[in-house]
C-alpha cells in the first residue's frame, strides 16, 4: 500500500487532487493510532499527516491554541500544561483499550471525538474545535469557523468535522478552545452499590448545584481481571461509584463534604484527593478495567451512549444477558460494555436493548473479521440515515476519505 | 433597501389565491392568514429597519401540519421564511414577497420536563425565559439567556445559536441542546438526537444550530437543563482608560478565572445607562467592567478577592462589590437596559454584534472611535469582554436624509475591523440578511460553497430561507460539480514508504 507523507497543506490538496481524479479512496492517518476503529475500510493508499504537527500559534489569555492536524496530543497536552491549561472534554487515550502503542494525532483526537468523563460538564470534542482548515472531496482546501471562542458566522461546519472520523473531509489545522485547568480535585467514593442504586445517587449527584465534574460507576464484576488500573480502589472486589468535583482548593473541599452529605443515604464516601483522584479518572477515561493487556483481551466493547437515569436499568440487563462486564460514566449515560467473544459481538441484542433506552451503540473494539459483520456505528431510521449521505456527500461525492469507515458496505 | 433580496416569482403570486385556499385545507380557521393588515405584525423582525409582506402567513400547530405545508409548498416551488418570535437583529425571518411566512408562534406546549435526565423537551415557540420558570421550583435553569428573552422563542435561539451574557461560562445554544424534531422542506420529519449526551453519527444538530432556518423547520427541542449556582456576586469597576480594562479581562482568564458573566460598557453606554436607571454607575471613567462570580459562596468570596486584587494592579479607579441579590442586580440594571437607554439618547441606532481575540478590545475601540469621526455618527459600546463580543451602538436619525445609510456604512467598517483583527462577523446575533453581503470578508468562495453544498443536502432546490446568510446563490447542480483537476499524480517528488 502507499502511503503519502505530506509535508504541508498544500500538498494534501495535490494528493486529494489526484485520488480524486484516479478515484482511489485514501485513508488519513496521523499517528495511526485509531485505525483499529470503524467498518474495516477497502483503500489503496495512506494520506499519512504525521509530518503536519507544528503549533501554529498558542495564545493562553485568549483561550485558544492553532495547531496542524498532525501535532501529537501528548505533546501538544504538555504545552497547554504548562500554563495550567487542557483541554476540558478530557480526550480519551484509545490505546490501552485497542493496545496500539500511542496517543495520536490533535487531528485524530477531533476526528473520533471520543470525550472522556468531563464531558457531563465541560462538552464535547465538538464544543471545543473553534475552527479548522482542511481540504474536502472537491480537491479544494476550505476553512470552517474561526479563531474566537463565540462565533455563528455561518454555518457550524467544525460540529460536523469533530466525530467523523475523517470522511468529510482532511483536516490540516484547528484552532480548539482551551480552559484553565483546575486547582485542585477530590473524589467521593461510594461503595458496593449494585448498577441501579448506583445511577440513582450519581442522578443525585448530578441534579445538586455542587457542580460535580465526573460520575461513574465500576461494578465489582468488572475487577474480576487484575490489575483493572484503578489502584487500590479495586482490591477489596467492591463496586465503586465515583463523583469528582473540581476547582479552587476550598471551593472542592466544600463541595465534596456537602455532596458526600447529600448521599449519605448511599453509604458512607470516602475522599480522594487530587493525584489519587486524578489517577482515578484517567482510568475510567480510558476504561483501563478492559484494556487489551489485561483479562478480557479478546472480548469485544462497545461504546453505549444513552439518557443517564436509564443507563444503570440497562447496563445491568446487558451484562445480564451477555454474561459480560460493563462500566457505567457520565452519571450513567455512557456505558462501556465488554461481552464474551462471538462472531457478531452480540450486536443485535446490544442494539435492541440500547434501541428501547433510547440510546446509541458503537463496537469499539473488535476484531477485523467481527467487524466485517457488524455495523460498527448504530444504524439510523433510513430518514436521518439518508439525509446524514447526502451531507456526506456534500464534502466528499466520490467517497475518496476513509471509504465505508462508518458504513458498511452490504448495509449501505 | 441596501440589501437586495431574490426577485419575487411573478407566476408564484399569480397563483396567490390558490395557494392560500391551498394552506387553509391544511391548517384550518384562523391558521392562515393572507389580509394585508393582519400580516402587517409579520413584516419585520427585529431588524426593524426593514420590512416587507409575506405573500400569505401560516400558523400552524401540529409537526403534521408543518409537514404538509411544506410538501405542498416543495411540490409548488413556493419559497418558505420560518419564524419564531421575531425577535432576530439581523432579519432573519424577514418575508419574501412570494414567500409563504411559517410562524411556530402556536407551538407553545412544554412537552416534557425530566429532571433525572436534567432535559426539558419542548416545542419551539416556548420562550427561552419560560423554560426556566417551568424547571425553577427544582432549582434549575436553562443557562443561555440572550438579552430578549422573555420574548425570543427556543426554535428561534436553536435557529440563531443565540448566546447570553453567561455564555462564555455556561457555553451558546448549541452547546445546551441535545436533540430536536425538524421538518425538512419536502414534508420528511426527522428526529436528530434526544435525551443521550450525543448524537449517533455525524453531528447534524451541530449544523442545524445557528442555520439560520435555510435548513429546515425546527418543531421540538431537547434542552439540557443546569442546577443554579448557589450564591452569585458582582464586582463593578471602573478604569480611566479602556485600554487598563481590556488588560484586566485579559489578566482574570489568564489567571484561570472563567467568571459567569464579565461585561465591558464604554463613556457613552455609561452614561446612557447611569441617565436611564441610576445604577450608580461612576461617570468620570472611560470603561466600567461588571464581572460576576457564580457558584458556592466558599468559592465566589476567595474569587472576588483574587479578580479585586487583579483589578487593582492594572489602576482600577473604583471598584464595588455587591453585598446584597437587590445590589447585584442593580449592578446589571444599567448593563441590561443598555440599548434602551440608547434609544433614549438617540432617535435611531443600530445594534452591531462583531467578535475579536480579547486582546484588542483597546485596538477595535480605537478604530470604533475613528470610524465614528469619520462618519460623524456617535457610538456607544457594549461588550461581552469575556468572550470578545462587541456590541456597538451607532446612534442616528432615520429622519436625516442619509443617515441610515451612513450608519449601514459605519457599522459595515466596524465588522471588516473585527474580521482584520482576527475575528468574525456575528458573534450571537447571526447573519440573516444584515451581515450577508460581508460574508466574503471572512470566507472564500470555496469556504462559502461548501457551506452551501450543505443546504443543498437539506434543501436542493433553495426554498428554505432563500436570500439570507449566501451572498450569492448557486444552484445545487452547479455546487455539486466536480472539477478533476489535471489528473496526473502532481506529486512526485513526495516521499513514499
Amino acid at each position: 500500500m502507499d502511503t503519502l507523507k505530506v509535508r504541508d497543506a498544500r500538498d494534501v490538496e495535490d494528493v486529494v487532487r489526484a485520488a480524486i481524479a484516479s478515484e482511489q479512496p485514501l485513508e488519513i492517518v496521523g499517528h495511526g493510532s485509531k485505525r483499529l476503529i470503524g467498518q474495516p475500510m477497502a483503500t489503496n493508499a495512506l494520506l499519512d499527516l504525521a509530518a503536519l504537527n507544528a503549533v501554529t500559534s498558542y495564545e493562553p489569555n485568549e483561550l485558544i491554541i492553532t495547531v496542524q492536524a498532525g501535532a501529537p496530543l501528548a505533546d501538544v497536552r504538555s504545552l497547554i500544561d504548562s500554563r495550567n491549561q487542557q483541554f476540558a472534554f478530557e480526550p480519551m487515550d484509545t490505546a490501552p483499550l485497542l493496545g496500539t502503542a500511542n496517543l495520536g494525532t490533535i487531528g485524530g483526537m477531533i476526528g473520533a471525538g471520543l470525550a472522556g468523563p468531563r464531558r457531563i460538564k465541560a462538552g464535547g470534542a465538538r464544543d471545543h474545535l473553534l475552527g479548522a482548515h482542511g481540504v474536502s472531496g472537491f480537491g479544494d482546501s476550505f476553512k470552517a469557523g474561526g479563531r474566537v471562542v463565540k462565533n455563528v458566522t455561518g454555518y457550524d461546519l467544525c460540529k460536523l468535522l469533530a466525530g467523523s472520523w475523517g470522511t468529510l473531509a482532511v483536516m490540516t489545522e484547528v484552532t480548539l478552545k482551551v480552559m484553565p485547568r483546575p486547582e485542585s480535585e477530590r473524589t467521593l467514593v461510594l461503595r458496593g452499590l449494585d448498577d441501579v442504586a448506583a445511577t440513582r445517587a450519581m442522578t443525585a449527584a448530578l441534579g445538586s448545584p455542587f457542580d460535580v465534574s465526573g460520575a461513574a460507576h465500576v461494578p465489582n464484576s468488572a475487577f474480576r481481571a487484575a490489575g483493572s488500573g484503578l489502584g487500590e480502589l479495586g482490591g477489596r472486589g467492591e463496586a465503586v461509584t465515583l463523583l469528582r468535583l473540581e476547582g479552587i482548593t476550598a471551593s472542592a473541599a466544600h463541595r465534596a463534604a456537602a455532596l458526600g452529605k447529600l448521599l449519605a443515604p448511599f453509604g458512607a464516601a470516602d475522599v480522594l484527593e487530587d493525584d489519587a483522584s486524578a489517577a482515578v479518572w484517567d482510568s475510567v477515561r480510558d476504561v483501563r478495567p478492559f484494556a487489551a493487556s489485561g483479562a478480557l483481551a479478546a472480548w469485544p466493547v462497545w461504546r453505549i451512549v444513552c439518557p443517564p437515569a436509564s443507563g444503570g436499568a440497562l447496563g445491568q440487563a446487558l451484562s445480564r444477558d451477555t454474561g459480560g462486564d460493563v462500566i457505567y460514566d457520565w452519571g450513567g449515560g455512557l456505558i462501556w460494555a465488554a461481552l464474551p467473544p462471538k462472531p457478531d459481538a452480540q450486536a443485535a441484542l446490544v442494539r435492541q436493548r440500547v434501541d428501547a433506552a433510547g440510546g446509541h451503540a458503537t463496537l469499539l473494539r473488535a476484531s477485523d473479521e467481527v467487524r466485517r459483520n457488524v455495523d460498527v456505528f448504530h444504524p439510523q431510521p433510513s430518514g436521518l440515515a439518508a439525509l446524514s449521505e447526502r451531507v456526506r456527500q456534500s464534502f466528499d461525492p466520490k467517497g475518496i476519505f476513509n471509504r465505508g469507515r462508518m458504513l458498511r458496505e452490504s448495509g449501505a | 433597501m441596501a440589501i437586495m433580496m431574490p426577485a419575487p416569482d411573478q407566476a408564484v403570486l399569480g397563483r396567490r389565491d390558490a395557494i392560500v385556499a391551498a394552506l387553509r385545507a391544511i391548517v384550518p380557521g384562523e391558521g392562515v392568514i393572507d389580509s394585508a393588515a393582519e400580516m402587517m405584525p409579520y413584516e419585520s423582525d427585529g431588524l426593524m429597519a426593514y420590512r416587507q409582506p409575506p405573500m400569505v402567513v401560516v400558523l400552524p400547530d401540529t409537526t403534521e401540519q408543518v409537514s404538509r405545508v411544506l410538501k405542498y409548498c416543495f411540490e409548488q416551488g413556493i419559497k418558505v421564511v420560518p419564524r419564531g418570535s421575531g425577535t432576530s437583529l439581523s432579519g432573519g425571518a424577514l418575508p419574501l414577497a412570494d414567500g409563504v411566512l411559517l410562524g411556530l408562534g402556536k407551538f407553545k406546549r412544554i412537552r416534557e420536563v425530566d429532571f433525572d435526565n436534567r432535559v426539558v423537551v419542548t416545542e419551539p415557540g416556548v420562550t427561552n425565559l419560560a423554560i426556566s420558570q417551568a424547571v425553577a421550583h427544582a432549582g434549575y435553569y436553562y443557562a443561555p439567556d440572550p438579552s430578549s428573552q422573555i420574548a425570543c422563542s427556543i426554535g428561534g435561539n436553536v435557529a440563531e445559536n443565540s448566546g447570553g451574557v453567561h455564555c462564555l461560562k455556561y457555553g451558546m445554544t448549541t452547546n445546551n441542546v441535545l436533540g430536536c424534531e425538524i421538518v425538512l422542506i419536502t414534508g420528511e420529519i426527522i428526529r436528530v438526537g434526544g435525551k443521550s449526551a450525543e448524537t449517533s453519527g455525524y453531528d447534524l444538530m451541530g449544523i442545524i444550530t445557528g442555520s439560520e432556518g435555510l435548513l429546515g423547520v425546527i418543531t421540538e427541542v431537547t434542552v439540557r437543563i443546569l442546577q443554579k449556582p448557589e450564591t452569585a456576586r458582582a464586582l463593578m469597576v471602573g478604569f480611566a482608560q479602556v485600554e487598563a480594562a481590556g488588560e484586566c479581562v485579559a489578566r482574570i482568564i489568564g489567571a484561570g478565572i472563567i467568571p459567569g458573566g464579565m461585561e465591558m460598557m464604554d463613556k457613552p453606554a455609561i452614561h446612557a445607562a447611569e441617565a436611564f436607571v441610576h445604577a450608580g454607575y461612576p461617570l468620570d471613567v472611560e470603561a466600567l467592567l461588571i464581572i460576576e462570580l457564580d457558584g458556592p459562596a466558599i468559592e465566589v468570596d476567595e474569587l472576588i478577592r483574587r479578580v479585586e486584587s487583579i483589578a487593582l494592579g492594572c489602576g482600577s479607579t473604583t471598584c464595588q462589590i455587591s453585598t446584597s441579590e437587590t445590589e447585584r442586580n442593580l449592578f446589571w440594571a444599567g448593563r441590561k437596559a443598555a440599548f434602551p437607554a440608547v434609544g433614549r439618547i438617540s432617535p435611531d441606532y443600530l445594534c452591531m454584534d462583531g467578535t475579536i481575540p480579547r486582546g484588542k478590545l483597546p485596538e477595535a475601540l480605537a478604530r470604533i472611535r475613528d470610524l465614528s469621526a469619520k462618519y460623524e455618527l456617535r457610538c456607544a459600546n457594549v461588550f461581552h469582554a469575556g468572550d470578545g463580543n462587541l456590541h456597538p451602538l451607532i446612534l442616528y436619525d432615520a429622519n436625516k436624509p442619509g443617515e441610515m445609510e451612513r450608519a449601514e456604512a459605519f457599522g459595515a467598517d466596524i465588522l471588516r475591523a473585527c474580521v482584520e483583527l482576527g475575528g468574525v462577523l456575528t458573534g450571537e446575533h447571526g447573519v440573516g440578511i444584515e451581515k450577508r453581503d460581508l460574508m466574503p470578508e471572512m470566507f472564500s468562495e470555496i469556504d462559502l460553497n461548501q457551506q452551501q453544498r450543505l443546504k443543498c443536502a437539506f434543501d436542493a432546490q433553495g426554498l428554505l430561507n432563500p436570500g439570507k446568510v449566501f451572498p450569492t446563490l448557486h444552484r445545487c447542480a452547479e455546487l455539486g460539480r466536480m472539477h478533476v483537476h489535471g489528473g496526473k499524480l502532481a506529486f512526485p517528488d513526495l516521499p513514499r514508504f
